[in-house]
């Protein structure tokens, strides 16, 4: 009877872990996906504290994290390279699990990955306080330094999008750090959104981590350069001190619109672009979309000159449309027929836009046509000739 | 339409017949040829026959196809006897040439009594032209210059006693030597002799096959030419500006006007008249008077008149009764054999007593 009871009880056992898995694995997708140095830590949605404890390039390659969360034990994890995520997986108290993928592993940080729910977001960046660290701060004189640095989450970002501006604001000094104000500059065309004026006290040894949106409005495609951003503190005893961090580039590039961009070419085909009157040739109409998006429907439109005909095809056909970088082409066969020099026009619209072509060419009358007045003069001479060739032959004996 | 055909024999036949398609070009002269047409009055088929290639090439007026020429080498040098044989040998080719030709009611020979071919060829021709078609057969008969030789003048001697022989319904006499006073040198009296031949048989064909105002036809022809002694002569006049149809009449039968020397008053047995002219000058009644004044002479005298524009022109066709003339070339022709045969017999003699002269010798080497 105990038997059955321990053997239900571990089928739920293994039935509740199994579900949030498959539901974890089913909206999975990446929290974290960066590089962590030793002894330096993140918070995931406020009660999952992730922090790099060892890491060892010796193969098999690994790091060693140390995991606390909500009304769980601290629990240390070691994460094999090439494992992959499903191998490592932490479970919250609640039931929902995260998963842990080294990617790669360097002397003193490791480059590792965790999925989870995808609405879950790292909510703050620490480092990790050593013995060693304590001992200092005993020891030192309570003066604050902080080190600021700045980083965007994207280097390059299109007009109408946002980035994400993080300070990651460091106390390396032995005292605490108070009254700070952050005096970040802009460029035109950009909105500051979420960026504080000034933060709270941080003390010696402490990391703060502060987040702002700047919002790309219309500012001009190019590549700006960030001023660095102003700290301003004052330690304990109202000493004022100041910090800057480094300046950092920006590339604006124009908003994508998508339009269709459609090109015509009409190309006549001869030896020497020159038609003989009378005599077909054919004409190749070619039409491009060179924008990136598809067209509507296409009406091509020709003009052609009063004595030029068309003898075979049709030459002003209408498209549905061309997706971009396609486009048709269809050839007709014309005839002209009176000497001199010949343009062909032919427009292509679409929506409310259009575009022409034209192609020349140059007609001339052929031999005969040239020639056929003196031809006709010679004919009566050559019959007569020929009469008087063969009356001669019929007297010659 | 009468179907008419012309053999032209010999060097003399071939040119007389050239003279013929020559002036059936009209008056278009030398180069009518190229641009025209000939115009016949009928239907007329004509063959040059030679056995001389060059009589044959010298043609001017006749149609290649229409030059006949009998395989001998170049001629047959005026030896009849040789002249027969050639016939003979191509006799069936020849006629075959004439049978492509089709069927005729009236065929004119012409030749030369004294050469070799025309002379040899024209009696064997009548007698294989009366197997093979029932037409009239007349012969134009040309007699030479009396003094071109003695072989010419035998030629012409056995050659009417052959055609006489062969009986042909007609031998009209041409007489190169009658004919040659009336023309300076021997080469224009050549062509005048053979244009004055060529109009005055194109001038019977006219009148043989036209619609006339008085008619003669082919069977008066054969009427005309029964008289006599089948031979007989053509006569030509053109009226002048004040001359009237009666002196046009009369001078047809005037010797300047005839190709045989002959008086028809005396000699002629029946006659035929074509007398062609604008209407306004053809007096009817005085043609007839005048018709029956010459038959009292003449004898039975045929007329038919032709209305043309132009002046009178006048034919006149005639049977003899006798030839005198003929008479006095078969006697020429006589002594001239014999002396032919006296001169080779001497010289043959001559020839022997020569031989005679190493009979009983040999060779010594």
């Amino acid at each position: 009877m105990n038997s059955v009871r321990i053997l239900v009880i571990a089928t739920i056992f293994v039935f509740m872990l199994l579900i949030p898995v498959v539901v974890a694995s089913g909206n999975d997708s990446y929290i974290f996906d960066n590089e962590l140095q030793v002894n330096e830590g993140i918070t995931i949605e406020t009660s999952i504290h992730i922090e790099v404890v060892d890491v060892n390039r010796i193969p098999p390659e690994r790091a060693k994290f140390r995991i606390t969360s909500y009304q769980k034990p601290e629990r240390t994890i070691t994460v094999f390279r090439e494992d992959g995520p499903q191998v490592n997986k932490y479970e919250t108290y609640r039931g929902t699990s995260i998963y842990f993928d080294v990617i790669g592993v360097y002397s003193d940080s490791v480059q590792f990955s965790v999925s989870g729910p995808s609405n879950w977001r790292v909510t703050d960046y620490y480092d990790v306080e050593t013995e060693e660290d304590l001992e200092e701060v005993a020891d030192a004189v309570t003066v604050p330094k902080l080190k600021i640095t700045r980083t965007l989450d994207i280097a390059s970002v299109q007009q109408g999008q946002t980035v994400k501006v993080t300070f990651k604001i460091k106390n390396e000094g032995n005292g605490t750090a108070s009254e700070i104000e952050l005096d970040e500059s802009t460029i035109t065309g950009a909105y500051m959104e979420g960026c504080p004026a000034s933060l709270n006290d941080i003390a010696a040894g402490a990391t703060e981590r502060v987040s702002y949106d700047l919002k790309i409005i219309d500012a001009e495609p190019g590549t700006y350069e960030l001023n660095p951003t102003l700290l301003n503190y004052k330690s304990e005893s109202g000493a004022s001190y100041s910090s800057e961090s480094t300046s950092n580039v920006l590339v604006i590039v124009a908003e994508e619109v998508l339009v269709p961009e459609l090109g015509i070419k009409v190309t006549i085909e001869s030896d020497d672009d020159v038609i003989t009157c009378g005599d077909r040739f054919p004409a190749i109409i070619r039409i491009d979309n060179i924008g990136n998006a598809t067209s509507g429907r296409v009406t091509i439109k020709s003009h052609l000159p009063d004595d030029v005909r068309v003898a075979d095809g049709e030459i002003d056909p209408v498209y549905e449309s061309i997706k971009p970088g396609d486009f048709v082409e269809y050839d007709v066969t014309m005839i002209a027929y009176e000497p001199g020099k010949h343009i062909i026009k032919m427009d292509v619209l679409w929506a409310d836009a259009e575009a022409s072509a034209s192609a020349e060419f140059w007609a001339e009358l052929s031999g005969f046509d040239k020639y056929y007045i003196y031809i006709l003069a010679a004919i009566p001479i050559v019959l007569i000739l020929l009469w008087l060739i063969k009356r001669r032959r019929e007297y010659s004996f | 339409m009468l179907n008419i055909l012309i053999l032209g024999l010999g060097q003399c036949g071939n040119r007389v017949l050239d003279a013929v398609n020559h002036e059936a070009f009209g008056s278009g002269g030398t180069f009518a040829k190229y641009y025209s047409r000939q115009k016949f009055p009928a239907s007329v088929k004509t063959i040059a026959i030679n056995t001389a290639i060059n009589d044959l090439k010298g043609l001017t007026d006749t149609r290649a196809k229409d030059r006949f020429h009998v395989p001998h080498l170049h001629g047959v040098g005026a030896n009849r006897t040789l002249g027969k044989k050639v016939f003979d040998d191509n006799k069936e080719q020849i006629m075959s040439e004439i049978d492509k030709r089709g069927s005729f009611e009236l065929i004119f020979i012409v030749t030369s009594t004294a050469g070799g071919s025309g002379s040899s060829f024209a009696p064997l021709l009548v007698k294989e032209l009366k197997k093979a078609y029932n037409a009239q057969i007349i012969c134009i008969a040309v007699l030479p210059f009396r003094e071109e030789g003695s072989i010419f003048l035998q030629n012409t001697a056995f050659c009417i006693r052959e055609l006489v022989a062969e009986s042909p319904n007609g031998i009209l006499l041409v007489d190169n030597q009658y004919l040659k006073k009336y023309a300076g040198d021997i080469k224009s009296a050549y062509d005048k002799i053979n244009t004055s031949v060529a109009m005055r048989v194109l001038f019977l064909i006219e009148a043989l096959n036209s619609e006339m105002l008085m008619v003669t036809d082919l069977g008066d022809l054969k009427t005309v030419m029964n008289g006599g002694i089948g031979i007989g002569t053509m006569g030509y006049y053109e009226a002048g500006k004040d001359g009237t149809i009666k002196s046009a009449i009369l001078g047809s039968f005037k010797p300047s006007g005839l190709l045989f020397p002959t008086n028809v008053y005396n000699e002629g047995a029946r006659a035929m008249l074509i007398i062609k002219g604008d209407k306004k000058y053809l007096d009817l009644d005085l043609i007839t008077k005048t018709v029956e004044e010459l038959s009292t002479d003449v004898g039975q005298v045929f007329k038919g008149v032709l209305i043309k524009k132009g002046r009178p022109k006048v034919l006149s066709l005639f049977t003899l009764n006798s030839v005198p003339e003929l008479e006095r070339i078969y006697a020429d022709a006589a002594d001239a054999i014999r002396f032919e045969m006296d001169k080779r017999e001497q010289s043959k003699k001559q020839l022997d007593g020569a031989f005679a002269h190493i009979d009983d010798l040999e060779p010594i080497y």
